[in-house]
């Protein structure tokens, strides 16, 4: 660490899935708020088509 | 013309998250992370709709639920299992070169992305369709089905597009943590669903509903309300030790807990200096668990889609011959798949405590089995997970070689340096591999707390460490901007 080169630094091992910084210029590219909004609506459309069918 | 170019339209075109533009400051990566946590509980509890209410059959992923996050009957009823399996055989195909893709070219990492998401959603309809449509694991409900007049046919369909939904949804929340929050999505899952577990394992009492935690029968027991034997005798002393006491259950989470912590710093540490800044000293860490525990849920998942295979088989196959599999309520109870089938509990083979029927030999036979199964294809999938990940010893040769830093006493060369990381790298990712999946088994036949399984506890310990270590080095560059840039952000 003395020279600040990070022990860990190099072993950056990802997850399951492996995101590079390289992207397409055609990649449909989605706000994350999007994706947050969409799972929470599409949660509380479930719970109220649930709560309407009985 | 190669699969890459024709695959090309549609690897490059594969929707992703937007990434951050410049840097996130920590506090802000902390709030996506808690956000995605809480939407990932949310969306767990809700219930699919169409789903016979009360008559849902066993859990299609039973004891693998643990791993694969998400929750029997909600929206989330794939958890992370198609990615867990999509993600093996990108493993598999990369680990044997047959992709042909360069990790190191823009060009492939695009492709390489695509193609992962690709896999993904394959997976989901692998794994869904037989979900919906195969067997009783997600009975529709037949009201429903003549109200809307689609019959339970066009439920199943229903159900299917809302698990669909769910899975893709894990993909994209995973994306956002890892490239907006700290650690991975996956790792997130993982950790949330055995906590969830370890806590109520620990601390849930009979009247919430389930089975009474480890301190709440304690009290019990010290107190006089539950009722056990003696201590003085043998069956007093399995009912502390095996029993509701659960003792053996703690002692084997204690112990999974401080091996894991040990193991994570025990290295073997390549001294480094630089080339050109005399006094600057550095060193590269060859940890015993190099290729980090991530490998055995690949090797666990393997196993699971196996038994899947099995119960798919008992439900479509009608005339199956007994030594392939024998069922009773949806459990396996013998023939092959029974021998393939890990070790989950106790109950699985303490034959001499009456826990089974089984005969001792065929317990250890499938014990054996399990054994090798894990120990080797932890040893297996941890030098693909280090050759795919960028962990070898070429990729760290270069790696270490562009920072500008050289192992004292050799040239400086990109060669040379590979030729001493080959003398540590395989060795402890195959030592390492092996160990995990040795403490995976032994920790499922003791047993442990709130019945998370041993893979799971050692994958939340290991996943639970890395954040830690990422965390401090996020609040290291923080404090200090000037590190940013040491660490290449």
């Amino acid at each position: 660490m003395s020279s600040g080169q990070n022990s860990g630094g190099l072993m950056s091992s990802a997850g399951l899935v492996r995101y590079f910084d390289a992207e397409d210029r055609n990649a449909i590219r989605i706000d994350p708020k999007t994706i947050v909004a969409f799972g929470l609506l599409f949660g509380v459309g479930v719970i109220v088509l649930n709560a309407v069918a009985i | 013309m190669g699969w890459k170019e024709a695959a090309e339209p549609v690897l490059t075109r594969m929707p992703s998250v937007a990434r951050p533009e410049g840097h996130v400051p920590f506090k802000r990566k902390i709030g996506w992370t808690a956000g995605i946590l809480v939407l990932y509980f949310f969306l767990t509890n809700v219930v699919l709709f169409g789903l016979q209410t009360g008559g849902t059959g066993g859990d299609f992923y039973g004891q693998f639920r643990s791993i694969l996050a998400g929750s029997q009957g909600s929206i989330l009823q794939l958890g992370i299992g198609p990615i867990v399996t999509a993600s093996i055989v990108l493993q598999l195909l990369g680990g044997a070169d047959l992709l042909g893709l360069d990790t190191d070219d823009p060009r492939d990492q695009v492709l390489y992305q695509g193609l992962q998401k690709l896999l993904v959603v394959v997976m989901i309809c692998l794994t869904g369709l037989p979900m919906v449509f195969g067997g009783n694991f997600l009975p529709p409900s037949q009201a429903l089905g003549q109200s809307l007049g689609i019959g339970t046919g066009g439920v199943r369909a229903l159900l299917f597009a809302q698990i669909a939904v769910g899975g893709i949804l894990i993909l994209f929340m995973d994306e956002i943590v890892s490239k907006w929050g700290v650690g991975s999505g996956v790792g997130l899952f993982i950790i949330a669903g055995v906590s969830q577990q370890l806590v109520a394992g620990l601390f849930s009492w009979e009247s919430l509903g389930g089975q009474s935690g480890f301190f709440p029968t304690w009290i019990g027991i010290l107190t006089g309300a539950v009722d056990i034997g003696s201590p003085l005798t043998p069956g007093g002393l399995s009912d502390l030790f095996l029993g509701q006491g659960q003792i053996l259950a703690l002692i084997t989470t204690v112990l999974i807990f401080s091996i894991v912590v040990y193991a994570e710093s025990v290295r073997v540490e390549i001294p480094l200096s630089h080339a050109n800044v005399k006094g600057a000293r550095g060193r590269f860490p060859v940890k015993l668990i190099y290729a980090s525990v991530l490998p055995m849920i690949l090797v666990r998942a393997l196993q699971a889609n196996l038994q899947f295979l099995g119960q798919i088989l008992n439900n479509w196959w009608a005339a199956m011959p007994g030594w392939v599999g024998q069922y009773s309520q949806g459990q396996i109870t013998g023939g092959l798949f029974w021998y393939l089938a890990p070790i989950q509990s106790r109950q699985d083979w303490m034959w001499f405590l009456g826990f089974t029927s089984q005969d001792p030999a065929a317990i250890a036979f499938r014990v054996a089995i399990d054994l090798t199964f894990m120990i080797i294809g932890g040893a297996v999938f941890a030098i693909f997970w280090v050759e795919t990940t960028g962990m070898g010893p070429e990729a760290t040769a270069r790696q270490i070689q562009s920072s500008g830093m050289q192992i004292p006493g050799f040239r400086r060369n990109p060669q040379v340096i590979e030729k001493v990381m080959e003398r540590y790298i395989p060795q402890v990712t195959v030592i390492g591999g092996a160990l995990v999946g040795l403490l995976a088994v032994l920790a499922n036949m003791l047993g442990t707390i709130g019945g998370v399984s041993g893979t799971g506890l050692l994958l939340t310990v290991s996943i639970t460490y890395k954040l830690y270590e990422e965390i401090a080095e996020e609040q290291l560059m923080e404090m200090h901007p000037m590190m940013r840039e040491m660490f290449n952000n």
